[in-house]
């Protein structure tokens, strides 16, 4: 799952091309990784991918800040 | 009338923005000057580590005028640093995180910046900037191995100010330099100094009518003029100005739980983020009895989803904020009830110490009610473009009342028209520059920066609407049919331009729509091009 996601963001959603490769632990929200226009798309991404409905409330810092918080955040909702 | 704290009396003692700060520190020195997160930090902390960063500054070379860049997203830091760097006599000049190095690369070099101000978590990027960079010998905020040129927060905070002497810092002194989108290709620098950024806050805090039990909500990343209300209004009212930080605004779920507890009494923001607040569904079940005012700017908020918010939000007073860079803000528009219609809202009045023509091409006064462009004079404009004077002068319209002290007007470009209440209307732009999520571009340097790929010949960029987003979209033709691939032509533009100038869509075509003089024709490619063809 992890893969996945690290492969979309990194191949679709960075602003530019990072030296080492993102982590899963590393902060999307706040390093200028990626903007807001690219989180939507995470969400949608991960919509079609995980066949999951991701509701507005669910759509907080604390599932979406590092890839391990959104395997966390989808793994309980399962 | 309430009368706020900064004029009485000791609004005297303020002639510069480090007067602000000074001031505050000796009247409420231990009220928070403004927050981050669960952090915060306090008038006098401000001054105390303000002094010390200015200190550093001084010993390691910064004399006035010297332009120093701060390369940080909104923190508390970001507040030390611009406080700091002013009251070293410095200039400060804020970089994108965001933006692609070259971008920031070229603004170094463009304002010869050998001073950096960042913190630890920019340090991937610092690297990066740093290993193609000569200007920069001194590095504040981040400790990087192998540069001793470089130094950590913690080391800034152990100075000891007991042999600092403040600068006098004048009015006239340059304070900050903002980048813009540049028609020719590369961003342009507008100028700002002590007296038209003070002029500024004390028009907002005046209009406003801000005092020191207000929490002034602060979204605007520091190179986007919008910052300036948060870092200098919110000070001068001996307000409180929260800093929103860029998690919140991503997750508009989490900011509707910060806006919640955070007891921000004024907000200000683009539109598009009330609009994702909206969006959310979660406002109509909170209470949020402090907030006053809501205030935006950047961009036309649509009025279907402002009337949707102000049936939400009952009782607030909202608040339209019109200027462009050059000149801080210079109209307002408030409104107590929704609209009725779904008629774009008027950019309202001009507010003190600012006065405007509508003139025509002929630099003539168009008469009452006729659509025209909008020049504006005011306290709070601009010194003027950073190392272009021709394009300064440009941009002035100059109008002899007395001889020898003309009445320097700023030209906005903007297109408006005044209504039979007085009021200014925004029509569009006389040139082709957009707005986009309150960015300001010039579509000339998005065609510019495709123009330099060598295979490219021609090219034309065109913005259309999707949904209530406007998405730029181009389209380029190869030289002399050679192959072209989307994929590159894509990665160049993320490699040269800010993330919000990058087009959506890209597309090679063989020929362009042409009008009957040859020109290209931008309205028909525009109406060829159709959102989501194109999956990048």
């Amino acid at each position: 799952m992890n893969d996945k996601i690290i492969a979309y963001i990194t191949d679709n959603l960075l602003y530019e091309q990072l030296d080492d490769p993102l982590t899963a632990d590393e902060n999307l929200l706040e390093s200028g990784l990626i903007d807001s226009l690219g989180i939507m798309k995470l969400v949608v991404f991960i919509e079609s991918e995980f066949e999951v409905a991701i509701p507005p409330e669910d759509m907080t810092i604390e599932n979406f800040m590092t890839v391990n918080h959104i395997k966390e955040y989808l793994m309980l909702g399962k | 009338m309430q009368v706020c704290w900064a004029f009485k009396p000791s609004v005297a003692m303020i002639f510069s923005l480090v007067d602000i700060v000074s001031l505050n520190s000796r009247k409420f020195p231990g009220k928070d000057a403004f927050r981050f997160l669960s952090s915060a930090l306090t008038h006098s902390e401000l001054e105390e580590k303000s002094n010390k960063l200015a200190k550093h500054l001084k010993d390691k070379g910064v004399k006035r005028g010297f332009r120093v860049g701060i390369y940080m997203n909104r923190c508390l830091e970001s507040a030390i640093a611009v406080y700091g760097i002013l009251k070293a006599g410095g200039c400060y000049v804020p970089l994108d995180p965001a933006a692609p190095i070259e971008r920031s690369r070229f603004v170094l070099k463009d304002c010869n910046i050998k001073h950096l101000v960042t913190t630890k978590n920019q340090s991937r990027k610092i690297k990066k900037l740093l290993a193609t960079t000569t200007e920069v010998d001194c590095l504040i905020g981040c400790e990087l191995e192998d540069m001793p040129w470089s130094f950590s927060w913690e080391d800034i905070f152990k100075l000891s100010l007991k042999d600092y002497r403040a600068l006098q810092i004048m009015e006239q002194d340059l304070a900050y330099i903002l980048y813009t989108s540049g028609s020719t290709g590369t961003p342009k620098g507008i100028m700002h100094t002590h007296y038209s950024a003070l002029n500024y806050a004390k028009l907002v805090v005046d209009q406003y009518q801000f005092d020191t039990s207000d929490v002034l909500g602060s979204t605007a990343p520091l190179h986007f003029d919008m910052s300036t209300f948060g870092y200098f209004a919110a000070p001068l009212a001996g307000a409180t100005c929260t800093l929103i930080s860029d998690m919140h605004l991503k997750m508009p779920t989490s900011l509707v739980d910060f806006l919640k507890k955070s007891k921000i009494t004024a907000w200000y923001s683009v539109p598009l983020i009330l609009i994702q607040l909206l969006q959310t569904g979660l406002l109509k079940n909170e209470d949020f009895d402090t907030l006053k005012w809501v205030l935006f700017a950047g961009e036309v908020f649509p009025t279907k989803h402002l009337r949707s918010l102000m049936g939400i939000w009952k009782g607030k007073t909202f608040g339209n904020v019109y200027g462009p860079t050059e000149v801080n803000q210079c109209t307002f528009y408030n409104l107590r009830t929704a609209p009725k219609s779904d008629a774009p809202i008027p950019i309202g009045r001009v507010w003190k110490n600012t006065e405007y023509k509508i003139l025509d091409e002929n630099d003539k006064e168009v008469s009452e009610g006729q659509p025209g462009l909008l020049v504006i004079r005011s306290g709070t404009m601009m010194k003027g473009y950073w190392n272009n004077p021709e394009l300064t002068k440009a941009l002035l319209y100059q109008e002899t009342i007395v001889p020898g002290a003309n009445a320097v007007y700023y030209r906005t470009g903007d297109l408006v028209q005044l209504n039979t209440q007085g009021e200014l209307l925004f029509l569009g732009r006389k040139d082709r520059q957009i707005k986009i999520r309150g960015f300001r571009i010039e579509i000339d340097e998005v065609e510019n920066t495709l123009l330099r790929i060598a295979d490219v010949a021609e090219v034309a960029v065109v913005v259309n609407q999707n949904n209530d987003e406007k998405v730029l979209m181009a389209t380029v033709l190869p030289r002399d049919n050679r192959a072209l691939d989307v994929g590159e032509i894509y990665l160049f533009c993320k490699l040269h331009l800010p993330p919000y100038a990058v087009p959506e869509q890209i597309e090679i075509w063989k020929e362009f729509p042409r009008t009957g003089t040859g020109k290209i024709d931008r309205k028909a490619i525009a109406h060829k091009l159709t959102f989501s063809k194109y999956e990048r």
